[in-house]
């Protein structure tokens, strides 16, 4: 690179001009290192067949112990999933969903009823998810402000929010943007046998976006106050540190569907208990034909029920084992000899062999 | 008349591309317009000599040099616009300008700062370099020279000089600018220079003022000194000037005898005194500064080709997305709140405006597809590939030149390991161009009785064995290597014919242009001389007893031994009337000489063709014999000269000589005239004999060549040598051997010969091409049979310059290619340098292969310059081949260090490189693309802003330039053993579209492993207190499953594993979770979001991360290593093969024995050391058996101009000297 800008008289005077006085013996000789000379200590891995199945079978060792754990956690998880989106809405609605859950005239309370297939430890995990709702969607995914949200000081900073930054007489909606304004208000009440199971709202959200995120001075201001009502109100009087529904909401979720956490039950749940759970249907899926469903879970030491990750080392467990004893296979029924010279090319075939 | 000026001026100016820009710079208050024609500068220049005020008027341009590409000022704007010249750059440009705007999701700084990163690393360079450049050019510009001012001499700086100033320079000191030289110290107006910087040649040239001003010597007379210097404008000819110097109203020719050029430096004179001419940037050595075109190796043209390739991945990626964004946006999503005014982005109606501005959107968003910081690795990769590994191998270190290789050029790593056909210059390159005078014809008889290596090679490839007698009396010094008793000692005056004998000596000591140094006694004494067949042949006259010892501009002293009686030893002197120079149209040298006792003789020496052509009619059995001689010596190697002599007679010599002077003083066309008044007296010559001059072959050629051609590289010898000379070269080179077939395409073939009797030149073309077609053809015909048949003999080509002249010609040039692609070696005799050119060029472009010149001399420029690659032999020669080279080595035989270990090397680092890439940026950014299809095509960015632009240019830059530089399959040493390695790398085996068609679904594979797993995942609670998951810590999961994966992926694919390997890698894991660490736990002031804040810690507190961490990267990386596995069991390549063969044995370690060897020298090491320590004799092959002293030059046959000789030739004094008619004394 240096060489190639370098103009013959300049380059070669200025070698000269040196060269001239100094001694003619001066040896331009490279000086030896292992790095000049790319003799630096290496290992040199060949991927062997010994290698191969090796490799394998250590993997195959590895993940099934691990697959079979995470199973065995993610099946004594109990979980109870129910849709209710549709069969809350009452006969009369079910061809105008729509107009059901946009009048403000309809009553939305809606009673369900779930049975407790096993035991469930407390606390019990009272979710809601949503269907294809595109949480992710650029435009929603910045229609925030972080600085409103957490000091008080910047309540005016409002740029990214729109269109839901201000209100008519132009003072800032906080917390202003679209996730805000879109929050889920389906509540959802409990009772077993007739007794009402205590819902705990607390500890719902993330420490750290409850401790930094929202500020403990910032009070929701003109919020839902325009004529379009995207979902629930906030009470004015509790800062957004403690509205732990709006700070578990405003972290959104990478999927269309999402679970979110709702709140919890310290209560245990034996089997075959049957729970009755009273729905306020509020929230608007039926526009986009969003599914909303109530899920009660417990929890082990890898979360909620997933199978994913149990299935997934399994597989890939039982894959490398399967690779492991193909590759075996292969090597007895069809062996290469490590290092034969006649594998290579110009050993194969023709000696006059055109390349 | 002027006009006409004008208008040559302009043709010339066009002509001379770079001239032309020169002259204009130079206004002059002549300039006449002329129509349309606009201001040309005159043909001329005036120069007032000692008088600054008169020269003000011209404004010439001053002393001071630069050859920085910026100033403080123009740095910035201009590297940048250095840098946005390249596509890559200025792609990332208009991304981050895009970025920048609503429409992007991601916020500038993605884009901006891999950017400013990677300009910032090359504008760093940039600096650096132009910063050592401004450093040379200040300490250059400081030099302190002595110029005349109020009659005393004043130290000025170098760059304070003006053109006409007088100045003066002293012993060893350089010549500040091109200089008018006015006087010496030295008697005879005679200074000596030393022109190592212009040619690298560092034998002494003799300059010799102008008689009419040797007397300005003194600063009192030399204030005195008012002359006017009409002078050609400046040029890049080194060689040539034409001028006059008025003075005193009288008018008296310069030529580039009187020329001091810049860059020279003064020996063996106290001091001069000059006239500046030429100054800075307009010295003729400047002018010749020039960039070597820069070439481009196969692989990054391929790479071109990938890139685009990637973009139009990414437009398609981009418009399903658009198409999607089109169709999905829906007002239904009330949450989006489209209902309102909302922007175009997003309004469901107007659909079409929708896709097409989240096309850009998307652009923006995977801008990442294009690897940004690729070019710049791959630079940096070369460029210590190059200053480290190249130019400071051991292997390639030449101990007895002390010249190590260098890499000129950076950009031809990886070419050099795909070579297919090396084109390769014969003297000089796989000979020595040591030249010994080894045998002799004189009157038709052959003396000597040495044995040529080419003679012994043959002998011993038809199994004979051959035992070296050296009889006692043999003689061996440098350049004379000669044994036979009837010649020595004045053992010829026995002979049959001692009168030819006399004028065979003494035509070898006094028909050449040696100037001897040093005591004027037969050991001590050295010649300098232009070519060393000239050296060799007074060293061999000093043999046989006429001792050249003493030349002045006029006269040729010889100690003859036994001319009268034996053991008589005289003192004769020779005077030298005319030197009649070699040039490669002339192909002969003669020198017209006055013996004390009057008698006027002519000396010739040259090719035979040229003397036989103009000899006298007489004695046809001796011309017979003497043919038969030169076949001989042709056909065992040999390089022979014809000697020949004249009587002349006074009065014809007399009219003779003043068409020569007038020849001599004319000022245009002067070399063409001087070639046909030179026509006039060489005729009617009498043959004395002819000469044999061994070239010896350089070191381990033979070996070389074989480990080549095992490496399936073709080699193909391109010289101007005699067919015989040249198909033996290739014989004792191992090139041929009997067992081939071989195609002879000559020239020289009775029937060729009888039409160019008739001298009709349409009807000998005509001819010669007919016959080349015939034979051609039939080459081919039996070609394609012989291949036909499995196992046939391999095929060479002969073919002589003239043929190829022909068969160059359009119409059967693809037969020629054909023929030639098919024969496993080809010699080209008797080519001119074009020729050369235009052999590769036929096969670079014809055949579409990688080729490689090699070539020491200034006839392989052109050669050089055509090929893909060209290598200069650096350490023997002049400097013009390496100046036009890309690599320089000191030997021919470190071809394979070069080529197998070095090349290979590159190439396969390369390859891993550029495909690592590839595979890294285009999985990074397919896990991006998966999301978008989740998002409902919004376009949002699935990871944090500065997890993409940290990731090419952190999290993923080390370790592929640690792959670049230390991956090795298989040791230097086996590199070596095995040659048929190189053959993947001429197959291109590891950049195939197929190994990036592997790499690309691997690519799609584990992005999908990626996105698809992560997410998943991560759709329930995934701690005991059962919280969920973002977006944001599902891309930060997402992220660091990536950059752990393509960072092992990378290890995976290493042959060797160094501690490098490891730092580097475990250092990007490491960097990005340092970087996560920070980054996430703390909150900024900063204008962001704050998505990313604390996601990690909030991942890390949960199991589903390790667990993710660990099934995620080897579910993706099983797919390869199932592949690899596979592929290495069932389709091993070569190398893998090789490698399994030394599993066991350690690394070499052949450093420590190179150390060592180093010191102990074996018995023939040592004598060849010894030769090499010998003062060198330099040449430039000519292309028959003499070397002329200034073969067409470097320049010349680059501007493809016919250029004359070099100027500084010794003798040409002599001829330079206006004589008088009486000589001067008596």
């Amino acid at each position: 690179m240096n060489t190639k800008g370098e103009t013959s008289s300049g380059g070669a005077k200025d070698g000269a001009l040196d060269s001239s006085s100094a001694a003619k013996k001066n040896s331009k000789k490279p000086k030896y290192s292992r790095f000049t000379q790319q003799e630096l200590p290496a290992c040199k891995p060949i991927l062997t067949p010994g290698w191969v199945m090796t490799t394998f079978i250590a993997v195959g060792i590895i993940f099934i112990p691990i697959g079979f754990a995470s199973l065995f956690a993610s099946e004594r998880v109990v979980e109870i999933v129910d849709r209710y989106d549709e069969d809350c809405v009452p006969p009369n609605y079910s061809y105008n969903k729509l107009a059901f859950i946009q009048s403000s005239a309809t009553n939305k309370t809606c009673t369900k009823r779930l049975t407790v297939p096993k035991q469930m430890k407390s606390p019990i995990y009272i979710y809601y998810q949503l269907d294809n709702f595109y949480q992710n969607h650029r435009r929603y995914v910045k229609s925030r402000s972080d600085k409103q949200l957490r000091s008080r000081a910047s309540e005016d900073e409002t740029s990214d929010c729109k269109p839901e930054a201000v209100t008519k007489n132009n003072s800032a909606i906080v917390p202003c943007g679209l996730i805000a304004w879109s929050l889920f208000n389906d509540t959802y009440g409990f009772s077993v046998k007739n007794k009402v199971l205590e819902v705990s709202k607390k500890d719902i959200a993330w420490k750290s976006d409850q401790e930094h995120k929202f500020g403990s001075d910032v009070y929701p201001k003109n919020f839902q106050s325009g004529s379009l009502i995207g979902g629930a109100k906030l009470n004015a009087s509790i800062p957004l540190s403690e509205q732990e529904d709006l700070i578990v909401w405003m972290r959104t979720a990478a999927l269309p569907t999402f679970r979110k956490l709702y709140g919890k039950i310290e209560t245990d749940l034996e089997a075959n208990d049957e729970i009755t759970v009273v729905i306020q249907n509020n929230y608007n899926t039926y526009s986009f034909g969003g599914k909303k469903r109530l899920v009660l879970s417990t929890t082990s030491w890898i979360g909620g029920k997933n199978d994913f990750l149990g299935v997934a080392y399994l597989t890939i467990g039982g894959l490398c084992l399967f690779m492991a004893i193909s590759f075996i296979l292969l090597y007895v029924i069809k062996p290469r000899p490590l290092g034969d010279p006649s594998y290579l090319s110009w050993n194969r075939g023709n000696v006059t062999e055109s390349f | 008349m002027r006009g006409w000026d004008k208008v040559r001026a302009s043709a010339s100016g066009a002509r001379f591309g770079r001239n032309s820009t020169m002259n204009e710079r130079t206004p002059s208050s002549r300039t006449v317009r002329l129509g349309r024609v606009t201001p040309q500068a005159p043909t001329h220049r005036t120069i007032y000599c000692n008088d600054r005020e008169a020269n003000q008027l011209v404004r010439f341009r001053g002393n001071s040099i630069s050859t920085t590409k910026y100033n403080f000022f123009t740095f910035l704007p201009k590297g940048l616009f250095e840098q946005f010249r390249r596509v890559a750059n200025l792609y990332f440009l208009t991304i981050s300008i895009l970025s920048a705007t609503k429409i992007s999701p991601v916020s500038p700084i993605t884009n901006v700062v891999p950017l400013s990163l990677v300009l910032l690393v090359s504008l760093v360079k940039e600096a650096f370099e132009d910063w050592k450049r401004f450093q040379n050019d200040m300490a250059i510009n400081n030099y302190l020279i002595d110029v005349l001012q109020d009659q005393k001499w004043e130290p000025i700086p170098w760059k304070k000089l003006q053109v006409g100033d007088i100045v003066r320079v002293k012993q060893d000191g350089f010549f500040p600018a091109d200089v008018l030289f006015l006087a010496s110290t030295n008697p005879d107006g005679v200074c000596y220079i030393e022109t190592a910087n212009l040619d690298g040649e560092t034998n002494l040239k003799i300059r010799k003022a102008l008689e009419r001003t040797w007397d300005y010597l003194t600063p009192e007379k030399a204030s005195e000194f008012k002359g006017e210097v009409q002078c050609e404008q400046p040029n890049n000819s080194l060689y040539t000037f034409t001028g006059n110097l008025i003075i005193q109203k009288q008018t008296l020719a310069l030529s580039p005898n009187q020329i001091l050029l810049r860059g020279c430096s003064l020996r063996n004179t106290e001091y001069i005194v000059g006239a500046v001419i030429f100054t800075g940037h307009e010295t003729k050595v400047m002018m010749n500064t020039m960039n070597v075109p820069s070439k481009r190796s196969t692989l990054e043209r391929k790479l071109d080709k990938l890139i685009l390739m990637l973009f139009g991945a990414l437009f398609t990626m981009c418009l399903i997305g658009a198409i999607g964004s089109g169709v999905f946006i829906d007002r239904k999503y009330y949450y989006l709140a489209l209902s309102k005014s909302v922007d175009d982005q997003f309004n469901p109606d107007n659909r079409f405006l929708v896709a097409l501005l989240t096309m850009f959107t998307l652009i923006t968003l995977y801008s990442t597809i294009i690897p940004i910081s690729l070019y710049v690795s791959i630079e940096m990769i070369k460029f210590i590939q190059c200053t480290q590994f190249i130019n400071k191998d051991l292997h390639m270190y030449h101990s007895e030149t002390n010249t190590p290789a260098l890499a000129r050029t950076s950009n031809l790593n990886e070419e050099l390991g795909q070579v297919e056909y090396i084109f390769s210059d014969k003297t000089g390159t796989l000979t020595r161009n040591l030249m010994e005078f080894f045998k002799c014809s004189i009157g038709g008889e052959v003396y000597g009785t040495g044995i040529t290596e080419i003679e012994k090679g043959i002998a011993q490839q038809n199994g004979l064995k051959v035992s070296e007698h050296n009889s006692a009396n043999s003689v061996h010094e440098k350049g004379f290597n000669f044994d036979d008793a009837r010649l020595m000692r004045g053992g010829w005056r026995n002979e049959p014919n001692p009168d030819i004998c006399k004028e065979f000596f003494r035509c070898l000591a006094i028909c050449h242009t040696v100037l001897p140094e040093g005591d004027e006694n037969p050991e001590k004494i050295t010649y300098q001389a232009a070519s060393p067949d000239e050296s060799a042949l007074v060293t061999a006259a000093k043999n046989f007893g006429f001792f050249f010892y003493r030349r002045t501009p006029t006269m040729i002293y010889v100690r003859e031994s036994h001319v009268e009686k034996m053991g008589k030893i005289q003192d004769m002197s020779y005077e030298i009337l005319n030197v009649l120079e070699f040039n490669s149209t002339r192909k002969r040298q003669s020198v017209i000489c006055r013996y004390p006792d009057g008698r006027l003789v002519l000396y010739c020496k040259g090719a035979d063709s040229v003397i036989f052509e103009r000899l006298a009619d007489v004695n046809a059995d001796l011309k017979k014999v003497t043919r038969e001689h030169l076949e001989q010596f042709g056909s065992a190697g040999l390089r022979t000269l014809c000697l020949a002599y004249r009587d002349l007679h006074p009065d014809m010599y007399e009219s003779w000589n003043e068409k020569f002077i007038h020849a001599k003083s004319s000022l245009r066309d002067r070399e063409k005239k001087l070639d046909e008044v030179a026509e006039l007296i060489e005729k009617d010559l009498i043959l004395i004999g002819c000469t044999a001059i061994e070239d010896k072959l350089q070191e381990g050629v033979p070996a070389c060549i074989e480990t080549l051609s095992r490496a399936g590289i073709k080699i193909w010898v391109l010289t101007g040598d005699k067919m015989e000379t040249a198909i033996n070269i290739a014989y004792a080179c191992n090139l041929i051997n009997n067992d081939m077939k071989q195609f002879i395409i000559s020239s020289e073939t009775d029937a060729i010969r009888e039409v160019e009797e008739r001298g009709d030149q349409v009807e000998i073309a005509r001819f010669i091409k007919e016959e080349v077609k015939i034979q051609l053809k039939n080459c081919l015909e039996k070609a394609q049979h012989y291949l036909q048949t499995l196992s046939g003999p391999k095929l060479t080509l002969v073919i002589d310059g003239k043929c190829l002249m022909y068969a160059l010609d359009p119409s059967l040039r693809v037969m020629l290619l054909n023929l030639s692609l098919n024969c496993t070696s080809v010699v080209c005799c008797r080519v001119s340098p074009l020729q050369k050119a235009q052999v590769t060029s036929l096969v670079k472009k014809g055949a579409q292969k990688i080729t490689l010149s090699i070539g020491d001399g200034a006839n392989d420029v052109s050669m050089i310059q055509a090929a893909h690659i060209g290598i200069g032999i650096s350490g023997m020669e002049g400097m013009q081949a390496v100046m036009a080279s890309d690599f320089a080595i000191a030997q021919f035989r470190f071809l394979t260090d070069l080529l197998l270990v070095h090349g290979r090397w590159s190439y396969l680092r390369l390859c891993k490189v550029v495909t690592y890439f590839f595979y890294k940026n285009l999985t990074f950014t397919l896990t991006q693309f998966w999301f978008t299809f989740q998002t409902g095509f919004s376009g949002q960015r699935f990871y944090d802003d500065w997890f993409q632009s940290l990731y090419n240019v952190i999290f993923t830059a080390l370790p592929v330039i640690i792959v670049g530089l230390f991956d090795k399959d298989v040791s230097a040493s086996l590199s070596k053993k095995y040659p048929q390695l190189y053959r993947e790398g001429i197959r291109d085996v590891f950049f195939k579209w197929r190994v990036v068609a592997i790499w690309a679904f691997f690519s799609i594979y584990q992005s999908l492993i990626f996105f698809n797993f992560v997410t998943t995942s991560s759709k329930n609670g995934k701690n005991p207190s059962g919280k969920m998951f973002g977006l944001w810590d599902v891309s930060t999961m997402a992220f660091t499953c990536v950059v752990v994966t393509v960072n092992l992926r990378l290890l995976m694919m290493c042959n060797s594993i160094t501690r490098w390997h490891y730092i580097s890698v475990g250092g990007s894991i490491l960097a990005w979770f340092v970087f996560i660490f920070i980054y996430s736990g703390i909150m900024t002031p900063m204008d962001r979001q704050e998505n990313i804040y604390f996601t990690i810690y909030v991942l890390m507190s949960t199991f589903y991360f390790y667990l993710t961490i660990l099934l995620v990267p080897i579910v993706a990386l099983f797919g390869d290593f199932i592949y690899q596995g596979v592929q290495r069991w069932f389709f091993p390549y070569d190398y893998q093969i090789v490698q399994e063969l030394h599993k066991h044995e350690a690394d070499d370690t052949g450093g420590l024995d190179l150390v060592d060897t180093g010191n102990q020298l074996t018995p023939a090491e040592a004598r060849r050391y010894a030769i090499s320590q010998l003062p060198q004799e330099r040449s430039k092959h000519t292309g028959f058996a003499f070397d002329s002293p200034g073969y067409e030059s470097f320049f010349a046959a680059q501007l493809g101009v016919f250029a004359p000789h070099k100027a500084w030739d010794v003798a040409r004094r002599a001829s330079m000297k206006s004589r008088p008619k009486i000589p001067l004394k008596k």
